[in-house]
């Protein structure tokens, strides 16, 4: 905005100035035309009075010679010879006046020898006349030819003189013409000079309100800055390259405990605040920023008066400033309160990391060392039904059969439990892992109770993800275990296995999700199913829907499975209707 | 020493352990004579005396007291004359990384103890009767865990 205005503004200067610069090229061309037409008119005028002199001088010259014949007396040839001298002299000046004409030139050459011709014819009526008074017949042929000779004369200056007023009309003529058209080529021009000057005159007081406007909202944002950084404990600074010079905005002078502008703005000043076990480090940094001229994020702490101790940060770039001296601009932010949740974070961080691998190794232990009681109960009871049968009543015996699939239960609960703090413990690294291949270990895992229960397993083609490839082979022999289990008696379990890309936005229950897009993956079998309400409860741990003597199960199946969906940043859902089948649907992210 | 026995070897510190291992082999009818040792001390002081002979099988558990059975199957595979002695693992677990370092470790041979007597009597037979020295050529981490 204020360069487009003052680029506007010296367009209307440079237009101005030009516009007079015209008007006084234009004014000084026509006034030396003028003064050159009246110096023809003038030359036009002494030509005529010219002509008109050697016209007089000629009949000067004529008396003088008659005279003389008549009178024969010397006296009057003074006057003839004065006349003749003129008449030299006239014609010099004619041919100064006259030499810019061709046509007038020739005029005057044929005046020239017109006039020899009459001075002639002086010359020999005088030779004749000399000491005789009468006339003789050849003097007055002569006198009768001098006549003539004079007409002719006469003749040609009044050619010359009509010729000089033609000529000066016409030179007046085109004068008019020319000049005619100057007064109002030096109005229209004063009048777009004029507009030029309105408009710049406009724009100028525009911009001076646009300016004072402008001035105005300033003053307010100063006045919020500094509310601004007293409440949000942050400071700003400029360090004026050129000249090594600081300016301290107020707030920096609290943040080290001192009043606004209570001391000079220097770095070594400002040193005077910092702690000393931080001074080296910001001095370096300090210097660094004068080379590169940016300081990145930098921490340190400053000691006030008082002796409280308050972390900083502070922060610089600079400026891209075209015009003007290169500057600085920096802000200095108490960071304290940050620094300190920051530690109170890490702290908590700690501990959590420390009770989660307690609890991880609990679990781990826990259900290891149950284990080892257990295989015991369970080898002593296998001496008991083999190497003791004899004598163990039949009673007893379907004793040993209860603690047998109850200490097998037991086992399977511990074994699960296992697993289960295994998919929370484990390390986890993503690996580019074809999903078919996934699939087809998991089926070889399942291959026995798959041909006892003579299921059929359709599956897509699916993609290779990156996963962490046990946990979703885990995953996969856990749903078609599920699906297998919880089979319609009678009935061959068919497990569709289908995959899909979707895109997240479309899916209800992933569409807050941060990736873009997902792999759907889906389970569906003709089993026993269950009704809708159960679907999120089945996936609690130690949750069950059957008892335990119709479906062995021990709840943690689907635990695991929600675990590892949740490890690789998915959602499982579980779809189902009672007698007809459930559908576990897996969303996992394209991650990357 | 009578050479139609084979003389077996078993550090366990769990006293029925040692109980199913011997009535084991007892029915096993495998002439076979079984040295029982509480702790890995125990063990390596009977390996070490010169003056005993040497079992050509040794079965170890891996948590025992004092001493475990990874640290004498460190020590046994860097003693010259005991690092021929074929070793079972016999342990409760068999999580990922105990298979890992006892076989990197030189041991023949993983077993999880079963937890029937039967299956018991069946995994011992058939360690028993394995050529330890025509077995080692072949072994890589897949067949390194006995499975039945």
């Amino acid at each position: 905005m204020p360069t487009s205005s003052s680029r506007y503004l010296r367009t209307a200067f440079i237009v101005g100035l030009f516009v007079i610069l015209c008007i006084g090229g234009f004014t000084y061309k026509h006034i030396s035309e003028l003064s050159q037409t009246s110096k023809v008119v003038n030359d036009n005028y002494s030509l005529r009075s010219e002509l008109e002199i050697i016209i007089s001088n000629l009949k000067d010259a004529e008396i003088g010679h008659r005279g003389f014949l008549l009178t024969h007396d010397s006296l009057f040839l003074n006057p003839y010879e004065e006349s003749l001298q003129k008449v030299t002299n006239n014609l010099h000046k004619l041919d100064t006046l006259i030499v810019s004409n061709g046509e007038q030139v020739e005029k005057l050459k044929v005046l020239k020898s017109d006039i020899e011709k009459r001075f002639n014819n002086f010359d020999r009526s005088f030779s004749l006349a000399n000491d005789d008074t009468i006339l003789t017949q050849d003097l007055l042929f002569l006198l009768h030819e001098g006549e003539i000779r004079m007409d002719r004369i006469r003749a040609d200056i009044t050619e010359m003189l009509d010729l000089e007023q033609r000529l000066l009309i016409h030179n007046q003529e085109v004068n008019e013409k020319k000049i005619g058209l100057t007064p109002l080529f030096f109005y229209g021009l004063l009048i777009v000079t004029l507009v030029i000057l309105l408009l710049a005159y406009f724009k100028m007081s525009k911009d001076l309100k646009a300016l004072k406007d402008n001035n105005i909202e300033l003053e307010i944002f100063e006045k919020l800055t500094k509310q601004s950084e007293i409440v949000s404990n942050t400071s700003t600074w400029v360090w004026y390259i050129e000249e090594n010079e600081f300016e301290f905005s107020d707030n920096l002078y609290r943040l080290v405990g001192e009043e606004p502008q209570s001391f000079e703005p220097t770095l070594e000043n400002f040193y005077e605040y910092v702690h000393e076990e931080d001074i080296n480090n910001l001095g370096q940094q300090v210097n660094m920023m004068m080379r590169e001229e940016e300081l990145p994020f930098t921490n340190f702490r400053v000691v006030h008066k008082d002796g409280t101790i308050r972390h900083l940060k502070a922060y610089s770039k600079m400026m891209d400033e075209t015009e003007g001296d290169k500057k600085m601009f920096g802000v200095t932010i108490d960071a304290t309160n940050e620094v300190e949740n920051y530690r109170i974070i890490e702290q908590r961080n700690q501990e959590l990391e420390r009770t989660n691998k307690e609890l991880s190794a609990f679990n781990y232990v826990a259900s290891h060392d149950l284990q080892e009681p257990l295989r015991k109960i369970q080898t002593f009871m296998s001496r008991l039904e083999t190497k003791e049968k004899d004598h163990i009543s039949e009673s007893g015996q379907l004793y040993i059969q209860r603690m047998k699939s109850a200490s097998a239960r037991m086992r399977m609960l511990i074994e699960d439990l296992l697993q289960y703090s295994r998919t929370n413990t484990s390390e986890k690294e993503y690996l580019k892992t074809n999903m078919n291949m996934l699939l087809e270990h998991a089926k070889t895992e399942l291959l026995d109770s798959i041909e006892e229960k003579q299921a059929t397993i359709i599956c897509d083609d699916l993609p290779t993800m990156d996963v962490i490839s046990f946990q979703i082979q885990q995953l996969f022999i856990n749903l078609i275990s599920n699906s297998l289990k919880y089979s319609k008696e009678g009935v061959p379990p068919i497990i569709e296995i289908t995959h899909q890309e979707v895109f997240s936005k479309d899916v209800e229950e992933i569409k807050e999700s941060l990736y873009k897009f997902h792999h759907k993956i889906t389970f569906k079998d003709n089993g026993i199913g269950f009704e809708q309400t159960y679907a999120e409860k089945i996936f609690l741990l130690f949750n069950r829907l059957h008892g335990k003597s119709e479906y062995s199960g021990t709840g943690i199946g689907l635990a695991i499975c929600k675990k590892i969906v949740e490890n690789h940043k998915g959602v499982i859902m579980a779809e189902a209707r009672p007698n007809v089948g459930a559908s576990f649907i897996i969303y996992l992210p394209f991650l990357k | 020493m009578n050479s139609d026995y084979i003389n077996i070897a078993l550090a366990d510190d769990d006293e029925d352990d040692r109980l199913f291992f011997t009535e084991a082999f007892e029915e096993l009818k495998i002439k076979s004579k079984v040295l029982l040792f509480k702790d890995g001390i125990e063990l390596m002081e009977y390996l070490n005396d010169f003056n005993n002979s040497l079992p050509s099988l040794l079965f170890l558990d891996l948590n025992m007291p004092k001493k475990s059975g990874l640290e004498c199957l460190k020590d046994i595979k860097a003693t010259k004359r005991l690092c021929d002695m074929a070793i079972a693992i016999y342990s409760t677990s068999a999580s990922e990384e105990d298979i890992e370092n006892t076989f990197v470790k030189g041991a023949n041979i993983y077993i999880k103890k079963p937890n029937d007597f039967e299956k018991l009597k069946k995994v011992l037979s058939e360690v028993v009767t394995t050529n330890w020295q025509y077995h080692t050529s072949g072994l890589n981490k897949d067949n390194f865990l006995l499975r039945l």
